[in-house]
């Protein structure tokens, strides 16, 4: 077992009376894929905005490596290698496909006060960023205005803009929702890809099957808080699971 | 050239010059500025100062006005930038009274006199007027679209375009929201101060209702007229929103009627402009320029 590249510790988000997230442990661990599931409003992606700094934590904490990180800015967390995409996509309209790419790329300069006033139109962000389109599958579309795209091509645009970013960790906020069979299982095989290459990934998803097809484990969670963890069968005969999806028992089976 | 044609021609390139300034920040970076006039101000008071307190020529003040114009905008950029969209909006509204306001009660600063007696410019020992200091300020003009040009090619501006576009996503992948927003604030509001000191110097006297609300609203209507976020846009607007009022002088009373029925309708039928992606004046160039190669 590899060590922990990921790890939540007590993390709770309150709004208000609210508790969205309520003292949540879990660790992630170097090279796998963690599904995180739950029903409608069991937090999954407040906890992905914890850990992408969007909100600091009511209290608990993140750590990446080993370090600290809640209640850093969402782009200092960024820079320390972890990309993250949204469940309602957030395309940079008005750019094209490249375009978008070449702005993640440019979180090399982004930091620096002299390196930002260099030309984004060089030759090697360019391959670099058609690369990456060319490992989601959208290098024929580089020269199209993002916001022309189906969704199906902007959930993959936002992974490729991740990718850039996280070298280490990549967040996939429903990625696969809202998609065709086909795009399911396109979008399967570039995520089958990026693990191979190494890069660890957490990702919430709805589709039951293509959540347990893809996940190496998974963790549940319901009301903000973690009901189970384990490998996709185990967690699939958990009573508590079941109820919190269907209901009770003897309520026959739903879908 | 008549001495009129002159003086209309000089006062637009001025009005260009702060106007690219108000499109970076309002067209590169997506934040919404009403009080534009204020640094424009700035810019005209602290040259003016230098002018007839220090008396130091304005090729030398030139450097500390920019600077100046740019330091105050960090200053007020820094909590104002925090606010988004209409709240910005009425957030630069307050500062652009509150500047005005300053200019007209603090007695150093002329109070409702203003400041006169501002010297010509000279250059080479050659005092600048007439069509001399309007190919200064056209000189002035290609450099601030030149600082344009280069924005929107360098990383920075890159930043700002993913700002302008999603500010959540553009965070998600490095890109400090304030730093970059203070950047393209600081950039345009040195730019407006470049042009308060070229306006200092050629009207020779400021008061504070030149830098008031109105005039931040017909900088704001020159930029959406050309065409926010394009090179030649704010240009093409200071042209069009200076030159109409003087060709139908003898409604000069319905001047803030007609900025405000332009813009309004420009948002209706253009929204980006005529230099915009879909304006009118756009697709009539790209057709001419096809016409022309085939």
């Amino acid at each position: 077992m590899s060590e922990g590249l990921l790890k939540l510790e007590g993390l709770s988000k309150h709004f208000g009376g609210l508790k969205a997230v309520d003292g949540v442990n879990l660790q992630v661990r170097r090279g796998e894929i963690l599904g995180l599931l739950g029903p409608n409003g069991a937090g999954k992606t407040v906890c992905f905005n914890l850990i992408s700094g969007v909100y600091p934590p009511t209290a608990g904490q993140v750590r990446l490596s080993g370090r600290r990180i809640d209640g850093f800015a969402p782009h200092r967390i960024a820079h320390m290698g972890v990309g993250r995409t949204f469940q309602i996509v957030k395309p940079f309209a008005a750019l094209t496909v490249l375009e978008n790419v070449l702005a993640a790329c440019g979180i090399r300069r982004y930091r620096s006060l002299i390196r930002i006033w260099s030309p984004w139109r060089s030759k090697i962000d360019r391959e670099m960023a058609m690369a990456v389109l060319g490992r989601v599958g959208l290098a024929d579309l580089a020269h199209r205005k993002a916001g022309l795209l189906p969704l199906g091509n902007l959930r993959r645009l936002e992974i490729a803009r991740a990718l850039v970013v996280g070298h280490k960790l990549l967040l996939l906020d429903e990625s696969f929702s809202g998609l065709r069979h086909e795009e399911i299982q396109r979008l399967e095989a570039v995520i089958r890809r990026i693990r191979e290459d190494g890069i660890t990934v957490l990702l919430i998803e709805h589709n039951m099957r293509v959540a347990m097809g893809l996940s190496d484990r998974v963790a549940v969670l319901d009301h903000g808080r973690k009901i189970a963890e384990g490998t996709p069968e185990s967690v699939q005969n958990n009573d508590e699971v079941i109820e919190a999806y269907l209901g009770r028992k003897g309520r026959g089976h739903a879908a | 050239m008549s001495a009129y044609v002159i003086t209309i021609a000089t006062l637009i390139a001025i009005y260009a010059i702060v106007a690219c300034g108000l499109n970076i920040i309002v067209g590169y970076a997506g934040q919404i500025s009403l009080g534009h006039a204020a640094f424009f101000g700035i810019g005209a008071y602290t040259a003016a100062l230098f002018a007839t307190k220090t008396g130091l020529s304005f090729w030398y003040a030139l450097p500390c006005v920019l600077i100046i114009s740019g330091l105050v905008g960090l200053l007020l950029g820094l909590p104002s930038l925090r606010v988004r969209h209409d709240f910005l909006a009425i957030t630069t509204i307050g500062i652009n009274f509150i500047v005005e306001a300053i200019f007209l009660y603090i007695p150093f600063f002329g109070g409702a006199l203003g400041i006169g007696g501002i010297p010509r410019v000279t250059l080479f020992g050659l005092t600048l007027k007439g069509i001399g200091f309007f190919w200064l300020c056209t000189g002035f003009l290609v450099l601030s679209l030149a600082v344009c040009w280069w924005f929107t090619r360098c990383w920075a501006g890159m930043a700002c375009f993913a700002l302008r576009e999603e500010e959540e996503a553009a965070a998600g992948l490095g890109i400090s929201p304030v730093r970059f927003k203070l950047l393209a604030f600081v950039t345009g509001t040195a730019m407006a101060g470049l042009g308060g000191a070229l306006y200092a110097h050629y009207m020779r006297f400021i008061s504070a209702t030149d830098f008031s609300f109105p005039v931040s609203i017909s900088l704001l209507s020159m930029v959406v007229v050309g065409g926010m976020g394009t090179l030649w846009g704010p240009v093409l607007g200071a042209l069009i929103l200076s030159a109409l009022p003087e060709l139908f002088r003898p409604l000069v009373d319905y001047r803030i009627l007609f900025t405000t029925t332009l813009l309004l309708l420009m948002i209706r039928f253009q929204p980006g402009g005529l230099l915009g992606e879909t304006g009118f004046l756009r697709s009539r160039i790209a057709a001419w320029s096809r016409g022309g190669r085939r």
